[in-house]
């Protein structure tokens, strides 16, 4: 039987479209040396970040409420409210409670003014950070100033919690502070 | 609070002596195109090998483990760069592994390099350090750095670590009152010292005025009080007693080792009573009315100098010590840190630089390598390199390195008209402090010529 053989063609690997070559000739205002090659690779990455049993914490934000976690162990109880919350206590590793923050009587612990920002910062600037002192937290919660005038923030300066309801951001920047007076 | 039981608190010891044998360091620049990191991991080793007097190949017969250092995966953009490094040096198939803990990886690299010989396990450990953080623009260097803050609560606050720390120094003044131009002096001094230094990045020589007048970073932190952002290696080798006798008849021994950790954050820093140190009481703190650690010491560092000093027998460090080298990321670390590692009660840090203690001639001698302000902050390098710059003081070699013309012209630069020679006389014992995060991890390593 005469059996005609099917030559079927190499196959073929090819570039595909959309790829861009940049080589670097000038960085930090310094000439890449003659003979060097310095290639641009760029990098663009999706994390996909879970905040598991914080979630709660980042919800309330977005309905204008600020919690905290406590731990009930009778042991634990002196460190006063966690805030950043944590799920466990680290000193009894057990599940601490949500609490409500009475932030009525918070006040600016330090602060500083970010000018000059790393990348993916999402503010404007000048941008106040701030830290805060809360009555019965046991920590120094950080934020920003979304509102300062001349000579703010400082040390011991009222302030109150203002939230991003609309168009969160399901980060810790939907809650900013203002001058307990604005 | 925090509380300790007795082992939180044990003197940790090692078991057989331990001896750095041999240093060397490339120099370090904000752009390095000319080479990859591999090279300049081996000709850091290659500068090491060189000082111990023996050939690449017979202390590559000597190996018997590695311990490689880099801070972040994210700036080289090689993951497993320990392994590309380790091959590249001719070390195949002999054990290593990478140490990874923030800016203090230098110094826990060393720590983990001293363990392995402490224990037996091995003889002699190269530790190579490098950072390559010239693969992205500054702005996305700080994100990258500010990825070591505690992303949920923290990095998205300004991905600067200079404004976590600006948050530090305002505090710090409000609470202890120095003069502003007190820590404008330590950018002085130590840009000052870096002149003196063919590794360095940021010689200069600026006056007070110049330094508070210049640009703000993150208020009220200026350029020349914020460390630089480098390329370099750095290289140490550890080895047993037999070794370091064989190698050189002047060994350096490490005599006390530490290491202490804190929060991530900054936010997280509970209340609680002082640590002591050997040179403390309680009495000197009885009125004491702000917070401690709060945000003006590092529980971290205080931690691990007691460690260091336990082991050490350390009981005044101003005393004792011929120089040190701190971690000087930023001036206001650089005060805190005096404070938690007793070279001044908590909230009297400026008298170490007042009382001209921590210059050449002073007591004990701060940061005479430039430190980080001055030299370089090639991250994963640099607890090497200020434990390299105290092994040439303590070897009485560092006018031989850093005056050496063929150095400077090899990297490119000239040796200043006016140079000096920073060598304490007769230095002999001499600690280095490695600094993470906002304090997360600090390392304190303590080496004394024998």
């Amino acid at each position: 039987m005469n059996m005609k053989k099917i030559i079927k063609p190499r196959q073929q690997v090819k570039f595909l479209p959309g790829h861009k070559v940049v080589l670097v000739e000038k960085l930090f205002g310094q000439e890449v040396p003659h003979g060097i090659i310095v290639r641009e690779n760029p990098s663009t990455v999706v994390h996909r970040h879970t905040y598991g049993g914080l979630s709660f914490f980042f919800q309330s934000l977005t309905e204008g409420k600020l919690y905290g976690k406590r731990c009930l162990s009778g042991s634990c109880m002196h460190t006063g409210i966690w805030l950043p919350p944590r799920v466990h206590c680290p000193d009894c590793w057990e599940e601490m409670v949500w609490t409500e923050i009475d932030s009525s009587a918070a006040k600016v612990y330090s602060h500083s003014m970010t000018n000059l920002p790393g990348a993916g910062f999402l503010l404007s600037t000048p941008c106040p950070l701030i830290s805060l002192e809360i009555p019965s937290v046991g920590t120094r919660f950080m934020g920003y100033l979304s509102k300062f005038g001349d000579g703010e923030p400082y040390i011991g300066m009222p302030v109150r919690p203002v939230f991003r309801t609309r168009k969160p951001t399901y980060t810790i920047l939907d809650i900013s502070w203002v001058p307990r007076d604005e | 609070m925090i509380e300790f039981g007795k082992g939180n608190l044990r003197t940790p010891r090692l078991s057989r002596r331990v001896y750095l044998a041999g240093v060397g360091m490339t120099d370090f620049r904000k752009f390095y195109p000319a080479q990859q990191t591999s090279a300049l991991c081996l000709d850091a080793l290659k500068m090491a090998v060189e000082g111990m007097g023996i050939s690449p190949r017979e202390f590559r017969h000597m190996v018997n483990f590695a311990v490689y250092s880099q801070f972040a995966d994210h700036f080289g953009d090689q993951l497993l760069a320990e392994a590309k490094i380790h091959d590249y040096l001719g070390l195949d198939p002999i054990g290593n592994f990478g140490i990874k803990s923030g800016g203090a990886t230098g110094g826990s690299a060393a720590n983990a390099a001293i363990m392995a010989v402490a224990s037996g396990y091995a003889s002699v450990v190269p530790v190579v350090g490098w950072e390559r953080m010239d693969e992205v623009d500054t702005r996305q260097g700080n994100a990258y750095i500010a990825s070591a803050a505690c992303k949920d609560f923290e990095s998205h606050l300004g991905w600067s670590y200079t404004t976590y720390y600006a948050l530090m120094m305002r505090r710090y003044l409000d609470e202890n009152h120095p003069n502003r131009e007190t820590l404008a002096k330590i950018a002085k001094k130590n840009h000052h010292y870096a002149r003196f230094s063919p590794f360095s990045q940021l010689p200069g020589d600026y006056s007070i005025e110049e330094i508070l007048n210049a640009k703000v970073v993150s208020d009220p932190l200026t350029f020349p009080e914020c460390c630089a952002m480098s390329v370099g290696a750095s290289v140490l080798v550890f080895c047993d007693e037999k070794t370091a006798f064989n190698l050189t008849d002047r060994p350096v021994e490490v005599v006390g080792i530490g290491s202490g950790s804190h929060t991530l954050r900054t936010a997280d820093r509970r209340n609680m009573p002082i640590l002591l140190l050997p040179n403390e009481t309680e009495e000197m703190y009885k009125d004491r009315k702000t917070d401690w650690p709060g945000f003006t010491g590092f529980l971290a560092a205080r931690f691990a100098a007691r460690q260091a000093y336990g082991m050490a027998k350390i009981k005044d460090p101003v005393k004792e010590f011929d120089l040190i080298e701190t971690h000087d990321a930023f001036t206001v670390s650089d005060i805190q840190t005096y404070e938690d590692i007793g070279l001044r009660p908590y909230g009297r840090g400026a008298e170490f630089v007042e009382s001209g203690d921590a210059y050449l001639g002073g007591r004990l001698p701060a940061n005479l390598s430039g430190g980080l302000l001055g030299s370089m902050h090639a991250v994963g390098a640099t607890g090497l390199f200020q434990l390299a710059e105290i092994y040439w003081q303590l070897t009485g070699q560092w006018e031989k390195i850093h005056g050496d013309e063929n150095l400077w012209e090899r990297f490119g630069k000239t040796k200043p008209a006016d140079w000096k020679n920073l060598q304490v006389p007769n230095a002999r014992c001499g600690m280095a402090i490695s600094h993470a995060g906002t304090g997360s991890h600090v390392t304190a390593i303590i080496l004394e010529r024998r």
